[in-house]
Order: C-alpha cells, then sequence, then structure tokens
C-alpha cells in the first residue's frame, strides 16, 4: 500500500507566475514522457516481474516517479496562483485556461490528454526494461528542452534535479537488465519468457 | 554479480563491461562498488548521490544547499532513497548497507523533531494533546514566497 508523506522529495518555490512557462512544464506531468506515465509504467510492469531486485527496483521507481508527479504539479500550481486578466489571456495559456482554470490536468504541452497509449506493460522483462532505459531518455530529453525554453530560475532548480534523477534511474534500469541476463540462459537470453517459465 | 564486477576496474564515473558479452543484447556498464559520493545536502541539490553518474545539461548545476530545516530533512532522505536504489541493484554491498542504515537512523531522527516543531508529516503522527494536526496548511504544494 501506499502512505503520503506530507512533504516534496524537493523544495519547491516559485516566487513569479508565469501561466505561459505553466503551459510547457505540464507535459512532465500528463506528456508522453512524463512522470504520470513513468509511475504508472513501472508499477505495472513490476507484477510480471520474475526476480526480487527486479520487483524491488521498479516499486522504488515508480513509487519515487509519484513524488515526481507531485513536485511538477507543485511547479504548475505556483506558476499560476494570482494571475492577472492579462496573464490569463497569455498566448499558449488561454487554451488550457478555458478548459481546465487554474486546475493541474495531465495533458501534454500540445493539449493531448494524457495516454495509457504512451506507455507499455509488456509482460516480457527484457521488453520492459529496455522500454524503461528508452522511457528514461525521453524524460531527460524533455527536461533539456525545458531548461533551454525556461529562464525562472526558481523553476529551473526544480528541473535540473528531475532531470539528473532520469540519468541516475536509467543506470540502475541497465544495471537490472544485467542481473537479469545473468540469470537466464548466458548463450541465448531469448530462449523463454521468464515472466512466464521460470 | 561475479567477482570480476566487484573489482574496481575504472576510476569513478565509469563502470565495468563484459570483455565478451553475447549479441545482442543492450549493456549499460555496473556502477563498482566504492563509489564516491557527495555529503547529502550536496547529493541533494545536484540530484544524485554520485559525482560519478552527476551529468548535467549545458553546464547547468545547483549551487545552493537547501539549509532550511525541511530541505535538511529532504537531504537525509534523498541520500537514504538514492542508496536504496543502488541497493537494489547491489544487494551484496555491505558498506552501502551500513551507509543506508545510518541514513534511514538520521531520517528518522530527523522526521520526529521536524514533525515535533512543524507538524505531522505522516498522518500516524497527526494527534497531539488530543488535536487533530494533519489538516494544518500549508500543504507540500504551496508556496506564497518568503515561508519556509
Amino acid at each position: 500500500m501506499f502512505i503520503y508523506e506530507k512533504k516534496l522529495e524537493y523544495p519547491v518555490k516559485i516566487a513569479n507566475p508565469n501561466p505561459k512557462l505553466a503551459s510547457i512544464v505540464i507535459s512532465q506531468y500528463g506528456g508522453p514522457d512524463g512522470e504520470l506515465g513513468a509511475s504508472l509504467r513501472y508499477l505495472s510492469q513490476r507484477f510480471s516481474m520474475p526476480y526480487p531486485e527486479l520487483k524491488g527496483l521498479l516499486t522504488d521507481i515508480g513509487t519515487e516517479e509519484l513524488g515526481h508527479l507531485e513536485m511538477v504539479g507543485a511547479i504548475v500550481h505556483q506558476l499560476t496562483r494570482d494571475l492577472s486578466e492579462e496573464q490569463i489571456r497569455t498566448d499558449g495559456f488561454a487554451q488550457y485556461f478555458v478548459d481546465h482554470t487554474v486546475g493541474v490536468y495531465p495533458a501534454a504541452a500540445s493539449g493531448w490528454p494524457w495516454s495509457a497509449a504512451s506507455i507499455q506493460s509488456a509482460g516480457d522483462p527484457i521488453a520492459d526494461l529496455t522500454e524503461d532505459l528508452a522511457a528514461e531518455q525521453k524524460a531527460r530529453k524533455t527536461y533539456d528542452n525545458i531548461l533551454r525554453l525556461s529562464d525562472d530560475p526558481d523553476v529551473n532548480d526544480v528541473i535540473k534535479f528531475l532531470r539528473e534523477r532520469e540519468i541516475v534511474h536509467f543506470q540502475r534500469f541497465g544495471e537490472a537488465l544485467q542481473l537479469l541476463r545473468e540469470k537466464l540462459n548466458e548463450k541465448n537470453v531469448y530462449f523463454m519468457n521468464p515472466a512466464m517459465d521460470v | 554479480m561475479d567477482e570480476q564486477q566487484n573489482e574496481l576496474c575504472c576510476q569513478d564515473g565509469y563502470g565495468c563491461l563484459p570483455a565478451c558479452g553475447p549479441l545482442a543484447n543492450p549493456y549499460v556498464p555496473f556502477q563498482p562498488e566504492n563509489a564516491a559520493i557527495y555529503e547529502a545536502p550536496v547529493a541533494l541539490i545536484r540530484g544524485t548521490l554520485f559525482p560519478g553518474l552527476d551529468l548535467p545539461f549545458m553546464g547547468l548545476v545547483n549551487r545552493e544547499e537547501k539549509n532550511t530545516p525541511l530541505g535538511e530533512l529532504m537531504a537525509l532522505g534523498f541520500a537514504m532513497k538514492e542508496l536504496g536504489l543502488y541497493l537494489d541493484t547491489h544487494m551484496n554491498d555491505t558498506e552501502a548497507a551500513e551507509l543506508f542504515e545510518q541514513y534511514a537512523k538520521l531520517y528518522q531522527e530527523g522526521q520526529a523533531a521536524y514533525s515535533a516543531q512543524y507538524g505531522p508529516l505522516l498522518q500516524s503522527d497527526s494527534v497531539s494533546d488530543g488535536r487533530y494536526h494533519w489538516l494544518n496548511d500549508p500543504w507540500p504544494w504551496e508556496y506564497e514566497g518568503g515561508a519556509e
């Protein structure tokens, strides 16, 4: 089960509202490579994982991603507080505002609502862990792009933290693949599906 | 992990690969044991405990440590969780396990001290003097500027 701890993983303290930037950062809340997809991907894939290291790693990274979802939501919330009439008309934000006001909704920056089609739970540990490696790189890329687009130091402070976490997770998923390989037939790791056949 | 990977084969920031690996497999170098680590407050702002994994974009790095009581608690919790992910793939690294235990203890003590002064972090700690404090503002996502 999950128990809520009433704090963030890392401080989010955004001094200045900026609706345009909020409409970009929202992509890591509900976009194709965002934190909602990350957490659901790992927390779903873990059910078919065959070995304790893999079950543990997917549980722990999936749980951390829920904390990142909360942090990205906090950024969007703080960037859209106390907006003026003029600010809600900001190009790029008005399109979001008309449907969601200043609620935090899981959608990509393009407006596309979060979709399970952007993740996979394949029930095949090699396929799933290889997807996870790609997922971490795609999320890292989105944070790189946010750093290019944003000049808000308070937002960038948090984005740098979240970006670095993707690199650490990539490393751990790579090690998990190697641990899996060591338990499988070294000559042909594709000989069978360890989620089904061991 | 086999013995070969337990050897420190590379400088910090590098890891071990099999000299000869089966085809059609992706490889990420395995992080060796005894890797250098940051102090917890630095680890938090850099986003990793391990200098060898600290790979910033375009040289953009955070330099100001989070010196508030909550920031210091976050640093302890972060070091513990980061070691936890490391141990998930390095379960036989006893030194890392001991370090995890130390940070877990520091975190639990820090969590209790923080809760006593600033309000509960866990719902299970939210009643004191017969009153329910769980609902006290602010919630973690709220920030009005200047406040802790």
